[in-house]
């Protein structure tokens, strides 16, 4: 089977992954039960495994499963975790549960679907409508499947971004005590997360920022403030996320978005612009046939009937906005518009801001494996330049992620790209500091829940993956 | 046969390890030789005899695959198990360690320079093929890492002028590659061999590409201009040398000053082609010119014919020994 996950993990039809090493070997544990010490083992016809005791009494054994968790806490391979994600995270999987809201009175679920601006992008590149208008019709074609609620996480990034914000002048201001504050890296790529876990662990984790993606914070908004709206429980409440990206459903799972009370993860299910227009095609249906729909303003960024985006990157315009926020706070100069000077090659590019000859602020990003490398080299060697990062597994970012919808026959990759951005660039942007339904919920909910829980809210952790030290991954 | 390969020198390189690979320095002076004992030798001709000229140790975790050296004779390129690349700099009679490339998952099975000496190529058993670019500073950053095979990497080649690199795998598949719009890619796929791909080399133009089996046989391949026009590279295999090899064939070097193919196989044989002048250059024939049955005890890793002297040839085996051979034309 062709893999699908992208950036430095591993994609389809971009050459810039780590291949896995081998197949899975990770040790499984098994609740052994008390019983008689000597059996035998038998296989049946239908190839389920039965003990057969002394007695002749029988017994169905259990399969050892590897669950997506024990896949993300080993060094192994990581293309095991990709068939036990399609058995959790797929769109059969969402049609499974809205089927099940239409057969049963009794475990009905409030169904939330958060959009991404690049999967919204992609969609209306590949039938040819505005940005706004695939957001339009995308709200149509979910409501008509049963879905409750259909948001944007443009409106979720205004978080991630205000937050990033902040923390990049507070690690700044503690450089002096804290050797690890700066360069700081950003963290919404998940493919780039987990392979700065797997490979360069303690070393490298201080240095990425600890703000939640736009998914993420999107999870605590759904199954967080939404759900207390509501009068739900969050496991009430099925969140479905629509992504370029096959590896967001790796940081989804991530045990640090598990709702342990509620037994329920923060976004339920991630499916890819890919997998949304195969959707399409198995209800044959087209976003061409359907008719717009107004759009759900609670947790969506939008003026009037238009999606609002941010400006920056397609990648979600970190280096932009922290870059003029910084400049501005820290030194008082307001920077209208970014120079962004190319590198080695097109996915690595840096923009200063000098002052009098001196360099106050040096931002970079670093797109692809071959520029994650330097980076991490760089760091290691102590010869970094930069006090920010915006750091993406995908060539060219997020709208050229692994789970876009993919190029049709005869058509050029390279071209479809450039329209997917295109299409992206043409949303209006906001400033998230203009968002006043964000500063509200800043105020009212943020504020009520304090400090602490606010930081758990907008905030996450990650870990170091120790390297498994036995015989079957011992490399020959 | 008139010609032969008569026996120049036996060194005992690596006691007690294997011997991994040789290669010449590119004045054809010293020999680099590398083992199982993560150590690399240096050779030098003193009067009729090479000699050990030193011992780069301590660079290596774990055995050293292959050693390459660059295009001006200067720097050394080391590719070790320990998934490391080292890169070391001659200085005064030795050399000294100037940096490790970092990077690959796993064992870097080959290392090997572009003949710009701008540009270093590794390759590993994690599947990745990697370009390195040197700059004046002694710093060495990747250019690109490219995932075209399906398994272990076991080597990579440079074209002797343009920078077009090629690489044999696990996979039974020989992949090209050319830098295509800010990345390289890999332009044509050879698909022929029944087995894992050893060894490539290129003939002095370019234009051909000899490849060594596991399947116990040496293909030639030819480039022609693509039909197509624009797009993929093509490349044509032209001859197959079956028959010839009882084992796998572990390495092959095309001689750039006399055109002779040599090969190193694991029936412990060196074996030496040459081509039919007369024949049709779309169905090139080679024929056996020379060998050595017993070259050595055990299976021969590694052929490297000298770059300057022509006939002179080194080669190494899983016992630890180098040979250096000299091929003796007609004529003489």
């Amino acid at each position: 089977m062709a893999s699908n996950f992208s950036g430095v993990l591993q994609l389809t039809d971009l050459d810039d992954f780590i291949t896995p090493s081998q197949g899975c070997v990770k040790p499984v544990k098994i609740e052994k039960k008390q019983g008689a010490s000597v059996a035998k083992i038998q296989i049946e016809d239908d190839g389920s495994y039965v003990q057969v005791n002394q007695d002749g009494g029988k017994r169905k054994l259990e399969k050892a499963k590897i669950t997506l968790n024990d896949c993300l806490a080993c060094s192994g391979c990581i293309t095991s975790a990709e068939s036990v994600l399609i058995t959790q995270q797929s769109h059969e999987e969402f049609f499974k549960v809205l089927r099940n809201n239409k057969d049963n009175a009794t475990e009905q679920k409030v169904v939330v679907v958060s959009v991404s601006p690049q999967s919204r992008a992609s969609l209306a590149a590949h039938f040819n409508l505005s940005s706004s208008e695939a957001g339009r019709r995308l709200t149509t074609f979910f409501k008509g499947l049963g879905v409750h609620h259909v948001f944007d996480t443009s409106f979720s990034r205004t978080f991630s971004l205000l937050e990033s914000q902040r923390e990049f002048v507070e690690r700044l201001q503690r450089k002096e005590q804290d050797s690890k504050a700066l360069p700081m890296l950003t963290s919404a790529c998940p493919g780039w997360i987990c392979y700065a876990e797997k490979t360069h662990g303690e070393f490298i984790l201080p240095y990425i920022s600890t703000t939640r993606s736009p998914q993420q914070m999107m999870g605590s908004l759904v199954k967080g403030y939404f759900a207390d709206q509501q009068g739900l429980s969050p496991h009430q409440i099925y969140h479905v996320a629509v992504m370029p990206c096959f590896d967001k459903k790796l940081e989804a799972s991530r045990s640090d978005f598990y709702l342990d009370k509620a037994e329920t993860r923060e976004v339920d299910c991630v499916i890819t612009s890919g997998e949304v227009q195969k959707m399409l095609e198995e209800e044959h249906l087209s976003l061409n046939d359907l008719e717009p729909a107004a759009l759900d303003k609670m947790f969506s960024s939008v003026c009037g009937n238009e999606f609002l985006s941010h400006a920056g990157s397609g990648s979600g315009g970190y280096l932009h906005h922290v870059f003029t926020y910084a400049a501005k706070r820290l030194f008082g100069e307001e920077v209208k518009e970014l120079k962004y000077k190319t590198l080695r090659n097109k996915d690595f590019q840096e923009v200063t801001l000098e002052k009098d000859g001196v360099v106050l602020l040096s931002f970079a990003s670093t797109y692809g494996f071959r520029n994650i490398q330097n980076l991490v080299q760089k760091l290691k060697r102590g010869k970094m330049p930069y006090h920010f990062v915006e750091v993406m597994a995908c060539p060219s970012g997020c709208l050229n992620g692994g789970g876009q919808v993919k190029a049709l026959p005869g058509q050029n990759p390279k071209e479809l790209l450039k329209k997917v951005e295109e299409l992206y660039m043409a949303e209006h942007s906001q400033l998230p500091e203009d968002d006043t339904d964000v500063a509200e919920l800043y105020e009212t909910w943020l504020h009520s829940l304090g400090e602490e829980k606010a930081k758990e809210l907008l905030h996450t952790h990650y870990h170091t993956v120790e390297k498994m030290i036995n015989g079957l991954t011992m490399k020959w | 046969m008139k010609e032969a390969l008569s026996l120049v020198q036996r060194l005992n390189a690596h006691p007690d390890s294997r011997c991994w690979f040789v290669s010449w320095s590119p004045s054809g002076t010293l020999l680099a030789s590398c083992g199982g004992d993560k150590a690399i030798r240096i050779w030098g001709r003193e009067g009729d005899s090479w000699i050990c000229k030193s011992v780069l140790e301590d660079g290596h975790q774990r055995t050293v695959r292959k050693v390459a050296w660059s295009p001006c004779g200067n720097y050394l390129a080391s590719a070790s198990f320990d998934a490391t690349t080292c890169i070391w700099k001659k200085k005064n009679d030795g050399f000294e360690s100037l940096t490790v490339l970092e990077g690959h998952e796993n064992e870097v099975k080959c290392v090997a320079w572009a003949p710009s000496g701008n540009l270093l190529a590794t390759c590993s058993r994690d599947k990745s093929v990697w370009v390195w670019e040197v700059d004046e500073e002694d710093e060495y950053e990747c250019v690109t890492v490219v995932n075209s095979h399906t398994q272990d990497v076991k080597h990579v080649v440079w074209h002797p002028t343009l920078e077009l690199m090629a690489s044999a795998s696990y996979d039974n598949n020989i992949c090209i590659y050319r830098e295509e719009d800010d990345d390289w890619e890999c332009r044509a796929t050879l698909k022929g061999h029944t087995s894992t791909v050893w060894s490539l080399s290129f003939d002095a133009t370019g234009q051909r590409l000899a490849s060594c089996s596991d399947d116990r046989t040496v293909k030639i391949w030819k480039e022609y201009p693509n039909e197509a026009g624009q797009g993929d590279l093509s490349w044509k295999c032209v001859c197959t040398l079956s028959g010839y090899h009882g084992r796998t064939v572990y390495d092959i070097a095309w001689c750039r000053l006399t055109g002779a193919l040599v090969t190193a196989s694991g029936d412990d044989s060196v074996r030496v082609f040459k081509e039919d002048e007369s024949s049709d250059p779309d169905q090139p024939v080679f024929s056996l010119a020379a060998q050595v049955t017993k070259a050595h005890n055990q299976d021969v890793n590694c052929v490297a014919w000298n770059p300057k002297e022509a006939g002179l040839l080194a080669s190494c085996s899983d016992n630890g020994e180098i040979a250096i051979w000299r091929f003796q034309e007609e004529e003489d």
